[in-house]
C-alpha cells in the first residue's frame, strides 16, 4: 500500500515538473520569440532540448537543498510531500490561468513548508536552508538586473564600432540562438532539480534511499524529461507578458538578457541554491530595458509580477496546509 | 535627479541589508552585488550629468 502511495506521489511530482515546464520554461523562449529570431514552434523545441540535456552539465546540489534543507527530514512523509506538491500545483495553475509570471520554485518551497507546519508546527522548518533560499529570492533578480545592464552596455559599446548595421543585427540574431540555449540549459539545471529533490525526499522518507544518498539516475532522467515535455506544451500567456509587456527587446537586448540570466543560473546552480528562473530573467530584461532610461520599463507590469512573487510562498503554503489538514484523517 | 542612479543606489542598499542575514559562506554575494550597484549608480549619475550639460 505504501509503495503504491509512493509511486503515486512520484507521478504527482513529475506532473508538477511538467506544469513547471509549462509555466516557467516558457520564459526561456520569450525573448527569442519577441525578437522573431525563431518561430514559437522552433523556439519551444530548442528550449526543451536544452532543458533536457542540462543533466549532463550540472551536479545535483539544488536537489539536495530541496530534499534536505527546507523541512526537517524526520517530519517528511508521503502525506506532507503530497500536500506540499498539490499546494504548489494548485497555486501554479491559478497564476497560470491569470497569466501571471509567478514562481513554481517558490510555490514548491511554500507548499512543502505549509504542509510541514500543518503537521508539526514551525519547528519543522529548517530555518538556515529557508533563509538561504529567501536571501536569493531578492538577490537573483538583482544579480540578473545588474548583469543584464552591464552586458547591454558592453554590447552597445561593441555595436558603436560596427560599420554595417544589418550585418551586426544578423550576428546578434545568431548569437541569440546560443544565449537562448544557454538560458534553457541553466533553467533545466535549476528547475528540474527541484523535482529531483522532492522525489529524493520521498525516497529517503520511505526508506528507499539513505539520508546521505545522491539522486538516482532514473530520477534525474525522468525529471528532465517531464520539464522538457512541459516546455513543449507551452505557456503562451506568460511568454506574451515576459517578452513584450515588460519592455520591448531587439536581438542585441535578447542576447544580453539571456546571457545575463544564464550566467546567474549557472552560478546559483553550482552553489546548490534553488531560485526562480522567472525572477532571474525578469531582472535581466528590466536591466536591459533600463539601459537608456527607466521609463523604457513598464513598471506597472513589473510591479504586478513582484506582487505575484510576494504572494507565492504564503499562498502555496496556505493551500498546502489546508490540504494536509483535510487529508490527515485518511 | 537621475532616476536610474537613484534606483541603482536603492538596489545597493537592499543588497547591503541582506549581508547580515546571508549564510556566512555566501556573504560575498550580496556584498559584491551591493558594491556593483554603487558603481552603477555613480556611473549612471555621471552619465546623466554629462548629458545634461
Amino acid at each position: 500500500m505504501e509503495d503504491a502511495a509512493l509511486w503515486f506521489v512520484i507521478a504527482v511530482a513529475l506532473a508538477f515538473d511538467f506544469t513547471n515546464g509549462m509555466h516557467d520554461a516558457a520564459n526561456s523562449i520569450a525573448t527569442v520569440v519577441a525578437t522573431r529570431v525563431l518561430s514559437p514552434r522552433f523556439a519551444v523545441i530548442w528550449a526543451a532540448f536544452f532543458n533536457f540535456v542540462a543533466f549532463l552539465v550540472f551536479k545535483t546540489h539544488v536537489a539536495s537543498t530541496i530534499a534536505k534543507d527546507v523541512v526537517e527530514q524526520d517530519i517528511l512523509s508521503i502525506g506532507v510531500i503530497f500536500a506540499g506538491l498539490m499546494g504548489a500545483i494548485g497555486w501554479n495553475m491559478l497564476t497560470w490561468y491569470l497569466g501571471l509570471p509567478s514562481s513554481s520554485s517558490h510555490a514548491l518551497v511554500g507548499g512543502m513548508v505549509g504542509a510541514a507546519v500543518a503537521k508539526s508546527g514551525f519547528g519543522s522548518v529548517v530555518s538556515s536552508g529557508l533563509s538561504k533560499i529567501g536571501v536569493f529570492i531578492v538577490l537573483a533578480p538583482l544579480i540578473g538586473l545588474a548583469l543584464g545592464f552591464i552586458v547591454m552596455v558592453l554590447v552597445l559599446q561593441f555595436s558603436q564600432k560596427a560599420k554595417n548595421v544589418d550585418k551586426l543585427n544578423r550576428g546578434f540574431r545568431k548569437m541569440q540562438l546560443v544565449s537562448a540555449g544557454a538560458y534553457s540549459l541553466g533553467h533545466g539545471g535549476n528547475d528540474a532539480q527541484k523535482t529531483m529533490g522532492v522525489i529524493l525526499a520521498l525516497l529517503i522518507a520511505t526508506g528507499h534511499a539513505g539520508a546521505d544518498s545522491d539522486v538516482p539516475l532514473w530520477v534525474v532522467l525522468s525529471a528532465h524529461t517531464a520539464i522538457a515535455l512541459g516546455t513543449l506544451s507551452g505557456g503562451w500567456r506568460i511568454v506574451h507578458t515576459m517578452g513584450s509587456k515588460i519592455t520591448r527587446l531587439q536581438p542585441a537586448g535578447g542576447v544580453a538578457a539571456e546571457s545575463a540570466a544564464a550566467a546567474t543560473l549557472f552560478f546559483v546552480s553550482a552553489n546548490g541554491i534553488p531560485v526562480s528562473t522567472t525572477h532571474t530573467i525578469t531582472g535581466c530584461i528590466v536591466g536591459v530595458g533600463s539601459i537608456q532610461r527607466l521609463s523604457a520599463v513598464r513598471w506597472g507590469v513589473a510591479g504586478r509580477v513582484v506582487w505575484a512573487w510576494i504572494l507565492t510562498i504564503p499562498g502555496a503554503a496556505t493551500v498546502a496546509a489546508l490540504l494536509y489538514l483535510m487529508l490527515k484523517p485518511f | 535627479m537621475d532616476q536610474r542612479a537613484l534606483f541603482f543606489f536603492v538596489a545597493s542598499v537592499v543588497a547591503a541589508l541582506i549581508v547580515p542575514v546571508a549564510a556566512e559562506e555566501l556573504r560575498y554575494v550580496p556584498t559584491t552585488v551591493s558594491v556593483v550597484y554603487v558603481i552603477l549608480a555613480a556611473a549612471s549619475y555621471l552619465d546623466w550629468r554629462t548629458n545634461k550639460r
